[in-house]
Protein backbone atom coordinates (compact mmCIF):
# COMPACT_ATOMS: atom_id res chain seq x y z
CA UNK A 1 0.00 0.00 0.00
CA UNK A 2 1.34 3.42 -0.08
CA UNK A 3 2.16 5.97 2.53
CA UNK A 4 2.70 10.09 0.99
CA UNK A 5 4.79 12.38 2.00
CA UNK A 6 3.88 15.75 1.98
CA UNK A 7 6.86 17.56 -0.13
CA UNK A 8 7.52 16.84 -3.77
CA UNK A 9 10.09 14.50 -5.00
CA UNK A 10 11.82 17.61 -6.49
CA UNK A 11 10.47 21.29 -5.84
CA UNK A 12 8.53 23.00 -8.25
CA UNK A 13 8.74 27.10 -8.20
CA UNK A 14 7.44 28.53 -11.07
CA UNK A 15 7.20 32.19 -10.60
CA UNK A 16 5.62 33.04 -14.12
CA UNK A 17 2.61 31.38 -15.72
CA UNK A 18 2.68 30.56 -19.17
CA UNK A 19 0.08 28.89 -20.91
CA UNK A 20 1.49 28.20 -23.88
CA UNK A 21 3.90 26.09 -23.10
CA UNK A 22 1.61 24.75 -20.11
CA UNK A 23 -0.05 22.72 -23.16
CA UNK A 24 3.20 20.91 -24.72
CA UNK A 25 4.05 20.12 -21.02
CA UNK A 26 0.86 18.40 -20.47
CA UNK A 27 1.91 15.46 -22.42
CA UNK A 28 4.13 14.41 -19.50
CA UNK A 29 1.48 14.59 -17.09
CA UNK A 30 -1.15 12.75 -19.20
CA UNK A 31 0.47 11.80 -22.31
CA UNK A 32 0.97 8.90 -24.04
CA UNK A 33 4.43 8.44 -22.39
CA UNK A 34 3.87 10.65 -19.93
CA UNK A 35 4.26 10.01 -16.06
CA UNK A 36 0.74 8.56 -15.24
CA UNK A 37 1.24 5.33 -18.18
CA UNK A 38 4.39 4.85 -16.76
CA UNK A 39 3.08 4.28 -13.21
CA UNK A 40 0.00 2.75 -14.43
CA UNK A 41 2.12 0.14 -16.66
CA UNK A 42 4.60 -0.56 -13.91
CA UNK A 43 1.96 -1.19 -11.36
CA UNK A 44 0.04 -3.21 -13.39
CA UNK A 45 2.98 -5.65 -14.91
CA UNK A 46 3.59 -6.08 -11.25
CA UNK A 47 1.31 -8.69 -10.32
CA UNK A 48 2.09 -11.48 -13.19
CA UNK A 49 5.41 -10.78 -12.86
CA UNK A 50 7.19 -14.15 -11.59
CA UNK A 51 10.60 -13.40 -10.10
CA UNK A 52 10.23 -11.28 -6.43
CA UNK A 53 13.20 -8.92 -7.62
CA UNK A 54 11.35 -7.73 -10.41
CA UNK A 55 8.21 -7.44 -8.90
CA UNK A 56 9.90 -5.41 -6.35
CA UNK A 57 11.80 -3.48 -8.94
CA UNK A 58 8.40 -2.46 -10.72
CA UNK A 59 6.85 -1.93 -7.77
CA UNK A 60 9.60 0.69 -6.91
CA UNK A 61 9.62 2.27 -9.90
CA UNK A 62 5.67 2.62 -10.66
CA UNK A 63 5.87 4.55 -6.90
CA UNK A 64 8.65 6.50 -8.15
CA UNK A 65 6.74 7.42 -10.52
CA UNK A 66 3.59 8.37 -8.76
CA UNK A 67 5.75 11.26 -7.58
CA UNK A 68 6.55 12.32 -11.00
CA UNK A 69 3.29 11.87 -12.18
CA UNK A 70 2.83 14.48 -8.90
CA UNK A 71 5.45 16.99 -9.82
CA UNK A 72 4.59 17.25 -13.29
CA UNK A 73 0.85 17.76 -12.22
CA UNK A 74 2.04 20.96 -9.92
CA UNK A 75 4.33 22.11 -12.97
CA UNK A 76 0.97 22.26 -15.20
CA UNK A 77 -1.04 23.93 -12.05
CA UNK A 78 2.11 26.07 -11.37
CA UNK A 79 2.01 27.02 -15.23
CA UNK A 80 -1.74 28.35 -15.63
CA UNK A 81 -2.60 29.71 -12.34
CA UNK A 82 -4.32 32.80 -11.91
CA UNK A 83 -4.40 33.37 -15.98
CA UNK A 84 -6.59 35.95 -17.35
CA UNK A 85 -8.71 35.31 -20.11
CA UNK A 86 -7.24 37.57 -22.01
CA UNK A 87 -3.91 35.31 -21.42
CA UNK A 88 -6.49 32.52 -22.15
CA UNK A 89 -7.65 33.45 -25.16
CA UNK A 90 -4.62 34.50 -26.50
CA UNK A 91 -2.51 31.50 -25.67
CA UNK A 92 -4.68 28.90 -27.37
CA UNK A 93 -5.36 27.50 -23.95
CA UNK A 94 -8.84 28.24 -24.58
CA UNK A 95 -10.02 24.41 -25.94
CA UNK A 96 -8.52 23.17 -22.92
CA UNK A 97 -10.06 25.72 -20.35
CA UNK A 98 -13.59 25.39 -21.78
CA UNK A 99 -14.18 21.53 -21.11
CA UNK A 100 -11.41 22.30 -17.45
CA UNK A 101 -11.50 25.83 -16.62
CA UNK A 102 -7.72 25.68 -15.06
CA UNK A 103 -8.34 21.93 -13.36
CA UNK A 104 -5.69 19.86 -14.30
CA UNK A 105 -6.62 17.02 -16.26
CA UNK A 106 -4.93 14.13 -17.94
CA UNK A 107 -4.45 14.55 -21.70
CA UNK A 108 -1.52 14.37 -24.23
CA UNK A 109 -0.75 17.94 -25.73
CA UNK A 110 -2.36 17.25 -28.83
CA UNK A 111 -5.76 16.34 -26.89
CA UNK A 112 -6.36 12.80 -26.78
CA UNK A 113 -7.28 11.67 -23.31
CA UNK A 114 -5.09 9.23 -21.19
CA UNK A 115 -6.02 5.85 -21.78
CA UNK A 116 -4.69 2.34 -20.71
CA UNK A 117 -4.08 1.81 -24.85
CA UNK A 118 -0.98 3.89 -24.57
CA UNK A 119 0.57 1.11 -22.12
CA UNK A 120 0.46 -2.62 -22.40
CA UNK A 121 0.48 -4.97 -19.56
CA UNK A 122 1.53 -8.18 -21.64
CA UNK A 123 2.10 -11.10 -19.00
CA UNK A 124 5.11 -12.17 -19.82
CA UNK A 125 8.02 -10.91 -18.11
CA UNK A 126 10.84 -10.24 -21.15
CA UNK A 127 7.97 -8.61 -23.36
CA UNK A 128 6.90 -6.52 -19.96
CA UNK A 129 10.46 -5.55 -20.19
CA UNK A 130 11.38 -4.34 -23.20
CA UNK A 131 7.98 -2.55 -22.82
CA UNK A 132 9.41 -0.69 -19.55
CA UNK A 133 12.95 -0.14 -21.26
CA UNK A 134 11.23 1.40 -24.16
CA UNK A 135 8.75 3.46 -22.47
CA UNK A 136 11.89 5.11 -20.25
CA UNK A 137 13.42 5.67 -23.27
CA UNK A 138 10.21 7.26 -24.73
CA UNK A 139 9.67 9.59 -21.96
CA UNK A 140 13.09 10.76 -21.87
CA UNK A 141 13.12 11.73 -25.51
CA UNK A 142 9.54 13.76 -24.86
CA UNK A 143 11.86 15.83 -22.29
CA UNK A 144 14.38 16.28 -24.42
CA UNK A 145 11.35 17.83 -26.56
CA UNK A 146 10.56 19.97 -23.41
CA UNK A 147 14.05 20.93 -22.85
CA UNK A 148 14.34 22.55 -25.97
CA UNK A 149 10.94 24.59 -25.21
CA UNK A 150 12.31 25.77 -21.98
CA UNK A 151 15.62 27.03 -22.55
CA UNK A 152 14.82 30.43 -20.56
CA UNK A 153 12.57 29.16 -18.26
CA UNK A 154 15.01 28.00 -15.31
CA UNK A 155 12.23 27.45 -13.04
CA UNK A 156 10.84 25.20 -15.39
CA UNK A 157 13.74 23.57 -16.51
CA UNK A 158 15.42 22.76 -13.17
CA UNK A 159 12.79 19.61 -12.56
CA UNK A 160 12.65 18.99 -16.22
CA UNK A 161 15.96 18.11 -16.15
CA UNK A 162 15.49 15.80 -12.90
CA UNK A 163 12.63 14.16 -14.25
CA UNK A 164 14.60 13.43 -17.64
CA UNK A 165 17.65 12.09 -15.80
CA UNK A 166 15.21 9.90 -13.53
CA UNK A 167 14.33 8.16 -16.99
CA UNK A 168 17.74 7.51 -17.78
CA UNK A 169 18.16 5.50 -14.38
CA UNK A 170 14.88 3.53 -14.73
CA UNK A 171 16.12 2.31 -17.93
CA UNK A 172 19.83 0.91 -16.55
CA UNK A 173 17.49 -0.58 -13.95
CA UNK A 174 14.72 -2.21 -15.90
CA UNK A 175 17.86 -3.42 -18.08
CA UNK A 176 18.94 -5.13 -14.77
CA UNK A 177 15.77 -6.85 -14.06
CA UNK A 178 16.43 -7.79 -17.47
CA UNK A 179 19.43 -9.38 -16.71
CA UNK A 180 18.08 -11.23 -13.99
CA UNK A 181 15.36 -12.68 -15.92
CA UNK A 182 17.68 -13.95 -18.68
CA UNK A 183 19.81 -15.50 -15.78
CA UNK A 184 16.73 -17.53 -14.32
CA UNK A 185 16.01 -19.10 -18.29
CA UNK A 186 17.50 -20.86 -20.56
CA UNK A 187 20.09 -18.64 -22.75
CA UNK A 188 19.79 -21.55 -25.19
CA UNK A 189 16.32 -20.39 -25.81
CA UNK A 190 14.63 -17.81 -23.67
CA UNK A 191 11.44 -17.57 -25.66
CA UNK A 192 11.04 -21.74 -24.78
CA UNK A 193 8.27 -20.84 -22.42
CA UNK A 194 6.88 -18.01 -20.61
CA UNK A 195 7.90 -18.58 -17.22
CA UNK A 196 5.02 -16.47 -15.81
CA UNK A 197 2.46 -18.76 -17.44
CA UNK A 198 3.41 -22.31 -18.62
CA UNK A 199 3.32 -25.27 -16.08
CA UNK A 200 6.06 -28.11 -15.79
CA UNK A 201 3.76 -31.48 -16.65
CA UNK A 202 4.75 -32.85 -14.06
CA UNK A 203 4.98 -30.60 -10.65
CA UNK A 204 2.23 -28.03 -11.40
CA UNK A 205 4.56 -25.40 -10.61
CA UNK A 206 5.08 -22.84 -12.61
CA UNK A 207 8.39 -21.21 -11.09
CA UNK B 1 35.41 5.07 -27.67
CA UNK B 2 35.84 1.23 -26.22
CA UNK B 3 34.79 -1.25 -29.25
CA UNK B 4 32.59 -3.93 -27.82
CA UNK B 5 32.97 -6.74 -29.86
CA UNK B 6 29.83 -9.17 -28.99
CA UNK B 7 31.31 -11.73 -31.06
CA UNK B 8 33.85 -12.54 -28.65
CA UNK B 9 31.31 -13.34 -26.13
CA UNK B 10 28.63 -15.01 -28.38
CA UNK B 11 28.16 -17.71 -25.57
CA UNK B 12 27.48 -15.14 -22.91
CA UNK B 13 25.13 -12.97 -24.89
CA UNK B 14 23.14 -14.93 -27.51
CA UNK B 15 21.75 -13.55 -30.23
CA UNK B 16 17.69 -12.92 -30.67
CA UNK B 17 18.28 -10.84 -27.09
CA UNK B 18 18.91 -7.53 -25.83
CA UNK B 19 21.53 -7.04 -22.89
CA UNK B 20 21.92 -4.04 -20.70
CA UNK B 21 25.68 -3.83 -18.65
CA UNK B 22 25.56 -4.12 -15.07
CA UNK B 23 25.73 -1.24 -12.97
CA UNK B 24 28.92 -1.55 -10.23
CA UNK B 25 28.84 0.38 -7.62
CA UNK B 26 31.81 3.11 -7.91
CA UNK B 27 31.16 5.34 -5.37
CA UNK B 28 28.34 8.21 -5.44
CA UNK B 29 28.95 11.95 -5.75
CA UNK B 30 30.13 13.93 -2.81
CA UNK B 31 27.71 16.84 -3.18
CA UNK B 32 24.41 15.13 -2.79
CA UNK B 33 23.14 18.53 -3.33
CA UNK B 34 24.67 18.33 -7.03
CA UNK B 35 23.63 15.31 -7.45
CA UNK B 36 20.07 15.77 -6.50
CA UNK B 37 19.91 18.50 -9.30
CA UNK B 38 21.43 16.35 -11.42
CA UNK B 39 18.53 13.51 -11.03
CA UNK B 40 21.05 10.55 -9.78
CA UNK B 41 23.74 10.23 -7.44
CA UNK B 42 25.71 7.47 -10.09
CA UNK B 43 27.81 9.57 -11.97
CA UNK B 44 28.37 7.20 -14.36
CA UNK B 45 24.71 7.26 -14.80
CA UNK B 46 24.63 11.05 -15.82
CA UNK B 47 23.99 11.43 -19.84
CA UNK B 48 22.54 14.95 -20.09
CA UNK B 49 20.79 16.60 -22.80
CA UNK B 50 22.96 18.94 -24.53
CA UNK B 51 20.31 20.03 -27.39
CA UNK B 52 23.17 20.18 -29.90
CA UNK B 53 25.50 17.98 -32.04
CA UNK B 54 28.33 19.96 -31.24
CA UNK B 55 29.47 20.75 -28.17
CA UNK C 1 16.53 30.02 2.52
CA UNK C 2 15.56 30.39 6.14
CA UNK C 3 15.83 27.38 8.51
CA UNK C 4 12.66 25.07 7.61
CA UNK C 5 13.15 25.75 3.96
CA UNK C 6 16.64 25.10 4.02
CA UNK C 7 15.68 21.21 6.11
CA UNK C 8 13.02 20.51 3.90
CA UNK C 9 15.55 20.75 1.19
CA UNK C 10 18.23 18.62 3.51
CA UNK C 11 14.86 16.18 3.68
CA UNK C 12 14.97 16.48 -0.06
CA UNK C 13 18.17 15.50 -0.68
CA UNK C 14 18.87 12.86 1.73
CA UNK C 15 15.63 11.15 0.68
CA UNK C 16 16.06 11.31 -3.15
CA UNK C 17 19.75 9.47 -1.96
CA UNK C 18 17.60 6.98 -0.31
CA UNK C 19 15.42 6.35 -3.23
CA UNK C 20 18.39 6.03 -5.61
CA UNK C 21 20.31 3.70 -3.49
CA UNK C 22 16.89 1.76 -2.88
CA UNK C 23 16.13 0.83 -6.65
CA UNK C 24 20.01 0.49 -6.80
CA UNK C 25 19.48 -2.22 -4.06
CA UNK C 26 16.56 -3.90 -5.66
CA UNK C 27 19.49 -5.25 -8.71
CA UNK C 28 22.04 -5.55 -6.52
CA UNK C 29 20.54 -6.89 -3.33
CA UNK C 30 23.59 -8.25 -2.05
CA UNK C 31 25.98 -5.37 -2.76
CA UNK C 32 27.15 -4.49 0.93
CA UNK C 33 28.91 -1.29 0.25
CA UNK C 34 25.66 0.01 -1.08
CA UNK C 35 23.65 -1.67 1.77
CA UNK C 36 25.65 0.77 3.95
CA UNK C 37 25.36 3.92 2.80
CA UNK C 38 21.14 2.87 1.99
CA UNK C 39 21.09 2.31 6.08
CA UNK C 40 23.38 5.17 6.66
CA UNK C 41 21.12 8.29 4.60
CA UNK C 42 18.40 6.31 5.85
CA UNK C 43 18.95 6.95 9.21
CA UNK C 44 19.52 10.52 8.68
CA UNK C 45 16.62 11.13 6.52
CA UNK C 46 14.16 9.14 9.49
CA UNK C 47 16.12 11.47 11.92
CA UNK C 48 15.51 15.16 9.86
CA UNK C 49 12.10 13.58 9.27
CA UNK C 50 11.56 13.55 13.04
CA UNK C 51 13.09 16.74 14.29
CA UNK C 52 11.16 18.16 11.32
CA UNK C 53 7.67 16.93 11.82
CA UNK C 54 8.16 18.49 15.57
CA UNK C 55 9.66 21.76 14.85
CA UNK C 56 7.55 22.63 11.70
CA UNK C 57 4.84 20.20 9.93
CA UNK C 58 4.33 16.45 9.90
CA UNK C 59 6.32 15.42 6.78
CA UNK C 60 4.10 12.06 7.21
CA UNK C 61 0.97 11.64 9.02
CA UNK C 62 2.20 8.78 11.30
CA UNK C 63 4.23 11.58 12.37
CA UNK C 64 1.20 14.08 12.82
CA UNK C 65 0.58 13.76 16.54
CA UNK C 66 -2.02 16.85 17.24
CA UNK C 67 -3.37 18.73 20.32
CA UNK C 68 -5.95 20.55 19.67
CA UNK C 69 -5.37 21.47 15.94
CA UNK C 70 -4.99 18.25 13.28
CA UNK C 71 -1.37 19.17 12.19
CA UNK C 72 -1.72 17.02 9.51
CA UNK C 73 -4.54 18.59 7.52
CA UNK C 74 -2.82 22.10 8.51
CA UNK C 75 0.66 21.20 6.52
CA UNK C 76 1.02 23.41 3.76
CA UNK C 77 0.07 21.68 0.01
CA UNK C 78 3.91 20.89 -1.57
CA UNK C 79 2.49 21.98 -4.66
CA UNK C 80 1.84 25.09 -4.75
CA UNK C 81 5.28 26.19 -4.74
CA UNK C 82 6.66 30.04 -4.26
CA UNK C 83 3.29 31.22 -4.09
CA UNK C 84 2.32 28.24 -1.71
Amino acid sequence: MWSYERRLEFPVNIKEPNAQLAQAIISQYGGPDGEMGASMRYLSQKFATPYKEVAGLLNDIGTEELAHLEMMGAIVYQLTRNLSMDEIEKSGFDKYYVDHTLGIWPQAAGGIPFNACEFQSKGDIITDLFEDMAAEQKARSTYDNILRLVKDCPDVAAPIKFLREREVVHFQRFGEALRITQDKLDAKNFYAFNPGFDRCEDCGCKK
Amino acid sequence: MQEFRLDEHSEQFPVAMAYVPWQRFEGIYEDLEKAYCIGTIFPELNKPFTGGRCV
Amino acid sequence: MNNKDQMLRDIGIVGFTVTELALYLDTHPHDRNAIEYFNHYNRIKTQLEKEFSKKYFPIRVDLAESNQEWRWGAAPLPWEGVCG
